[in-house]
C-alpha cells in the first residue's frame, strides 16, 4: 500500500489509545505531585521539585515497563493484541516523560553550578569503579538516548528507509534501555529509600517484566526437522484466519483458511513486518493487524496499484492433518490454494 | 573530560542538523518514492537524522546506487529477540539483587567500628 507519508496516520483508535493513555499520565503526574507535596518543603531533605522530577522519573519507568510486558501478554493473551498495536505512539510519549524528568533533574540539582550544566552531570560523580556511590546519573542517561532514539524513528518512513530487519534489530535495544532504566533506579533512588511501596512497585514491575519474557518464550515449542513442517488439523483453522507456525530461524509463516481451501504466506507484513497471521481475510485479501495492509492469499501480491510483496509457502494435507513447506518461495510467487477435502470441511 | 563529552555531543548534533537539511531538501525524494510531495511529515524527521546522520548518509549512499533489501525484509530478527529477552529475563533481578544489597542498611553492611585516631595525633597529657 505504497502512499504518499503524513505526519502520522490517525485512525479513531489511536485517538481512543492516546486519549486515554496521555489522561492516565497526567492523573499518575497530578495525584503523585499532589499526595507528595504537602510532606515536602525546603527544610526537608525530598522537596517540591524532588517530589516533582520523582513523579516523571517514576511514571517514565512504569511506561517502560508496560511497554515490555505487552510483547509478551499478547503472545500469551490475544486480547492483549489491540495494546500492541500502538505501541509506538506509547514510546513517544514514554521518551517525553522520561525527558521531562532529565530537565527537571538538571535545572534543581545543577542549578547553581558553576560549571556548564550538562560539563557538572557529567563529572560530578566519576566513582564508576565502586557499587557504592556509582554514577546512576549516567545509566539514566544512557536510557534516555535509546529511548530519544527510538522515538525519532518510530516514523513509518524510518522503517522503510532503515529495511525492517535493521529497524527492528534498532528497536530491540529497548532492553538495552529497560536494563539501564533498573540499574538506574536500583543504584539511585532504592539506595536510600525509607518508603517500601514504591520500592515493592519498581521491584515488582522490574520481576513482572522478567517474568512474563521467561514465560512467553518457554511457550515456543520446538521446531521438528525436515522439509515439512506439521501445523495442525485442518479443522483448528477458523475460516478467514490463520494458524502461526514456526519454522526454524526467524521465519513464520501464516497458513490461512480462506472457505474451503487454505494458503500460506510469509507472517511479516512487507510494511513493518507486522503480525499477518494475527490478522484476518477481508475482501478476499489477507488484512494485516496493524495497519491494514492486505495481500492476495494466492500470491502474497498486494492487489493493484499496489505494489507489495510478501512470500508464499506450498501446503499439503495428510489425513486431516496439514503440513507447510519450510522453504520459502520468491515473494509474489503464487500457489494455488489447497482445496481442503470435503470429509474435513 | 566532561566538557570534552559535549563539546563532541554538540559538534555531533550541529553536524547532524548540516546532514538533516540536506536530506530533507536534497535526498529524501531521490530515494524515498512515498515521499515526494509530502512535506508535512518532513520536520518529524529532524530529531533522528540528527541522533543518526551517519547511518542517514550511508543508507543515502547505498540507495543512491541501487541497494535493496529484498527477501531479508521478510525475516525479523526475532531469534535475536527472543535471546535479548531472555538476557533482560536475568539480568533485572540480578540488577535489583545487586542493588538492595548493596544498600547502606542491607545485609552487606559491616558493624561501624570506632576508628582511633593517628598515635601522632594524640593530645598530649
Amino acid at each position: 500500500m505504497s502512499v504518499k507519508f503524513v505526519p502520522v496516520q490517525w485512525t479513531f483508535n489511536k485517538w481512543v489509545y492516546d486519549g486515554v493513555l496521555l489522561a492516565c499520565v497526567a492523573l499518575y503526574i497530578i495525584v503523585f505531585i499532589r499526595l507528595g507535596t504537602p510532606a515536602a518543603d525546603v527544610t526537608r531533605p525530598v522537596d517540591g521539585a524532588i517530589v516533582r522530577m520523582r513523579a516523571y522519573g517514576s511514571c517514565a519507568f512504569l511506561m517502560l515497563t508496560f511497554i515490555l510486558a505487552i510483547g509478551p501478554l499478547a503472545r500469551l493473551d490475544r486480547r492483549f493484541l489491540p495494546l500492541l498495536y500502538n505501541r509506538r505512539h506509547f514510546g513517544v510519549i514514554t521518551a517525553v516523560v522520561a525527558a521531562t524528568h532529565a530537565f527537571y533533574v538538571l535545572g534543581w540539582y545543577y542549578a547553581f553550578s558553576p560549571t556548564p550544566r550538562l560539563d557538572a552531570l557529567l563529572t560530578s560523580n566519576v566513582a564508576y569503579g565502586q557499587l557504592l556511590g556509582f554514577p546512576f546519573e549516567t545509566l539514566g542517561i544512557v536510557a534516555l538516548l535509546i529511548l530519544a532514539v527510538l522515538a525519532a524513528t518510530s516514523h513509518d518512513f524510518w522503517l522503510n528507509f532503515l529495511t525492517p530487519p535493521v529497524w527492528k534489530g534498532l528497536h530491540l535495544s529497548i532492553y538495552v534501555a529497560y536494563a539501564a532504566a533498573v540499574a538506574h533506579v536500583g543504584l539511585g533512588y532504592l539506595q536510600d529509600t525509607t518508603n517500601p511501596a514504591f520500592a515493592l512497585i519498581f521491584c515488582g514491575g522490574a520481576l513482572v517484566v522478567a517474568g512474563l519474557h521467561l514465560i512467553a518464550a518457554k511457550r515456543g515449542s520446538p521446531v521438528p526437522d525436515g522439509v515439512w513442517v506439521p501445523v495442525g488439523a485442518v479443522q483448528t483453522i477458523p475460516d478467514q484466519r490463520a494458524i502461526v507456525v514456526r519454522l526454524g530461524g526467524d521465519e513464520r509463516a501464516a497458513v490461512f483458511r480462506n472457505g474451503d481451501t487454505l494458503s500460506a504466506v510469509s507472517n511479516a507484513c512487507a510494511h513493518q513486518n507486522g503480525p499477518l497471521g494475527e490478522g484476518r481475510i477481508i475482501d478476499g485479501c489477507i488484512t494485516c493487524p496493524w495497519h491494514g495492509f492486505q495481500y492476495r492469499p494466492e500470491d502474497g501480491c498486494s492487489p493493484a496499484p499496489f505494489t507489495e510483496r510478501i512470500p508464499t509457502y506450498r501446503l499439503k494435507i495428510e489425513g486431516d492433518r496439514v503440513f507447510v513447506d519450510r522453504n520459502a518461495n520468491p515473494p509474489g510467487t503464487r500457489v494455488d490454494p489447497l482445496p481442503i477435502p470435503e470429509a474435513l470441511r | 573530560m566532561g566538557a570534552l563529552i559535549v563539546d563532541v555531543a554538540w559538534g555531533y548534533t550541529y553536524f547532524g542538523l548540516a546532514v538533516a537539511a540536506l536530506f530533507l531538501t536534497v535526498g529524501l525524494g531521490r530515494v524515498s518514492p512515498d515521499a515526494r510531495g509530502a512535506y508535512a511529515f518532513r520536520p518529524l524527521l529532524v530529531p533522528g537524522i540528527v541522533l543518526l546522520w551517519p547511518a542517514v548518509l550511508l543508507r543515502w549512499i547505498a540507495l543512491e546506487r541501487g541497494a535493496e533489501h529484498g527477501a531479508a525484509a521478510h525475516k525479523p530478527p526475532r531469534r535475536f529477540q527472543d535471546g535479548a529477552a531472555l538476557v533482560l529475563a536475568i539480568l533485572v533481578p540480578l540488577i535489583l539483587l545487586t542493588a538492595l544489597v548493596a544498600r547502606q542498611d542491607g545485609p552487606l553492611e559491616r558493624a561501624p567500628v570506632q576508628l582511633a585516631p593517628p598515635a601522632a595525633l594524640e593530645p598530649e597529657r
